[in-house]
């Protein structure tokens, strides 16, 4: 596993130095029967940050996320949350814990036949010690205005849309000020434009409360705007951990599988994918190249990322196996990071 | 004939309210039971369940007649006859409180997951979880368990003529089959489908309702 320096990436982003471990996971470990689900895992996540478990599907990442608020058990290992070892609490023990945490679940989980106030004033009703009606009111009302949902709350929620309904599911998460969010795919149901929209959404409310966010998702797009760190997981295993830019710009073999699928492969050639640093231009680069090198390349992709605060751009070109030697040579020359498509490099003999 | 079909159908109906009523509330009490213990229950207790499914499907697989009769002696004891309308109520609430059940459990497993889920992760309690999300989320289609529940008991207590229970059943039976008297058979069961219409569309009219 790859730990990046942690205090330094958060001082970076404006933290202080000395921070307190929100959750400390160490050696944990998890089966299903003779099947191991989680191994070894450790890493912590800091408090305030926007911490993401990517991976494939079935890699375990529902299943860690759970044992972070007890709603799983683990087999060996440790898991610390604010200091509490998770598998030693009792009942209500873990009940006072979840309290601390708020979830959001990726097909919302709200409860058909009530309505979007009721649901939001739900966790507030379950914690009830005497609070007023008056109280839970003006509370479930502060919520639906962070949520901006408001004007929706007589509404029941069957009539409303899914970035609506997963509005409310942030609404009800953050009832009872927790100080921890837990995300298990919040946005795989949503279409692109409301992804954004819940993205930003999470943004907020980490700034705004401090809030220390957990985000699980298969997504790259949402792990790259959203996320301080990530873990990815496969097979229950961690494969790296570290600032996402660094993982996402300077990617290890196991990261590069999992962010590379979505290029489809062009047969006779070899996709290269050409990173654009701030400093360069993407037009002249490619024309210039093409005009030196005297040849032709078809551009298969193509994206201006943005990783969290700042843009940068890249292009997947389509190289015939003849001329690979050559632009190869030339980008390098040009200072311009590149690299061979993971899945590619059978396509052509690579140039060392 | 009309003063033997009123007092034939008070009967039934006070077979029928008071056996759904009481077989209700136990047949509901035995499933929370059996979702609370069952394999993906909130409480998984694999023995508890086993015994409890177990004496339901024992319960369940007597014909009517045969446990109304021997329940005769438990009959006594609780209601301290043997026969009559009042009697046929006991052996009608021991033979639907698992049937009940079955339908409350079903409705109750069709709860989603998700919900409950969502509930244990802001920290309810497990007799919140069960009445206040699941039994709330169930409540539509408990309604219609319910319905169900009191059409079948209707159905049995025509049979509880053999204990004396009376009612509609019974009179289409003795008066309609026995002494030929088909005009009184069809009035009888006239009026057994206008009740079972009844009891089905106030079922599907909460059912809408609650929805
Ligand atoms: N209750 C269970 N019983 C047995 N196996 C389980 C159970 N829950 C999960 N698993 C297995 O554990 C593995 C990890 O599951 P998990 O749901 O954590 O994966 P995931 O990374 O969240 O996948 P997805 O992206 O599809 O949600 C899977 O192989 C799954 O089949
Ligand atoms: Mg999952």
């Amino acid at each position: 596993m790859r730990e990046m320096d942690l205090h330094l990436s958060l001082s970076a982003r404006g933290y202080s130095d000395i921070v307190q471990p929100m959750i400390t996971v160490r050696n944990l470990e998890k089966h299903y029967g003779g099947k191991s689900v989680l191994r070894d895992l450790s890493f912590s996540v800091q408090e305030g940050e926007i911490f993401g478990i990517v991976g494939r599907s079935g890699a375990g990442k529902s299943t860690l996320l759970r044992c972070f608020n007890g709603l799983t058990t683990y087999d060996g290992g440790s898991v610390q949350v604010r200091g509490r070892e998770v598998g030693a609490l009792s009942d209500a023990g873990l009940r006072e814990l979840r309290r601390d945490m708020g979830m959001v679940f990726q097909d919302f989980s709200l409860m058909s036949r009530k309505n979007v106030f009721e649901n939001v004033a739900f966790p507030l009703r379950i914690w009830d010690a005497g609070q007023s009606r008056g109280t839970i009111e003006a509370r479930v009302m502060e919520l639906l205005e962070i949520v901006d949902l408001a004007d929706k709350r007589l509404e029941r929620v069957q009539n409303l849309s899914g970035g609506q309904k997963q509005r409310i599911g942030i609404a009800r998460a953050l009832a009872l000020n927790p100080k921890i969010l837990l995300c298990d795919e919040a946005t795989s149901a949503l279409d692109p434009d409301t992804t954004l929209n819940i993205l930003e959404l999470l943004q907020d409310v980490n700034v705004r409360f401090k809030l220390t966010l957990i985000v699980v998702t298969h997504q790259r797009e949402v792990v790259k705007r959203l996320c301080h760190r990530m873990l990815l997981l496969d097979k229950g295993a961690g494969l790296c951990l570290g600032r996402t830019e660094d993982l996402f710009l300077d990617p290890p073999e196991d990261l590069r599988r999992f962010a590379d699928t979505e290029y489809t492969f062009i047969p006779g050639g070899l996709n290269i994918r050409v990173m654009f640093p701030r400093a360069i231009s993407r037009q002249a680069v490619i024309t210039d190249m093409a005009r030196s090198l005297d040849l032709s390349f078809s551009i298969v992709g193509g994206k201006l990322e943005r990783y969290r605060d700042h843009v940068l751009g890249f292009l997947i070109i389509n190289v015939a196996c003849e001329h690979v030697e050559r632009v190869c040579s030339y980008m390098t020359d040009k200072n311009l990071p590149w690299e061979v498509l993971a899945d590619d490099h059978d396509a052509c003999q690579r140039p060392e | 004939m009309t003063t033997m079909l009123v007092s034939a159908l008070n009967e039934t109906l006070f077979m029928v309210f008071f056996s759904t009523l009481f077989s209700a509330a136990g047949g509901f009490g035995l499933a929370v039971l059996l979702i609370l213990t069952g394999p993906h229950g909130l409480r998984p207790k694999s023995r508890v369940y086993a015994a409890l499914d177990l004496a339901v499907n024992l319960l369940r697989s007597f014909p009517f007649m045969i446990l109304m009769i021997a329940l005769i002696p438990f009959t006594r004891l609780v209601a301290g006859v043997a026969y009559g309308s009042a009697a046929a109520i006991v052996p009608l609430t021991v033979a639907a409180i698992p049937f009940m059940a079955r339908l409350v459990e079903g409705s109750l497993l069709e709860v989603d997951q998700g919900v409950v889920e969502a509930a244990r992760s802001f920290g309810a309690s497990d007799s919140q979880i069960i009445f206040r999300v699941m039994v709330m989320e169930a409540l539509p289609a408990i309604i219609l368990n319910v319905a169900v529940l009191a059409i079948t008991l209707l159905g049995y207590s025509a049979m509880a003529g053999a204990i004396g229970g009376g009612g509609l059943g019974a009179l289409a039976y003795n008066e309609g089959y026995i002494r030929f008297r088909a005009d009184i058979m069809f009035c009888a069961v006239a009026v057994l489908i206008v009740v079972v219409q009844c009891i089905q569309s106030g079922g599907n009219h909460l059912y809408k309702k609650l929805r």
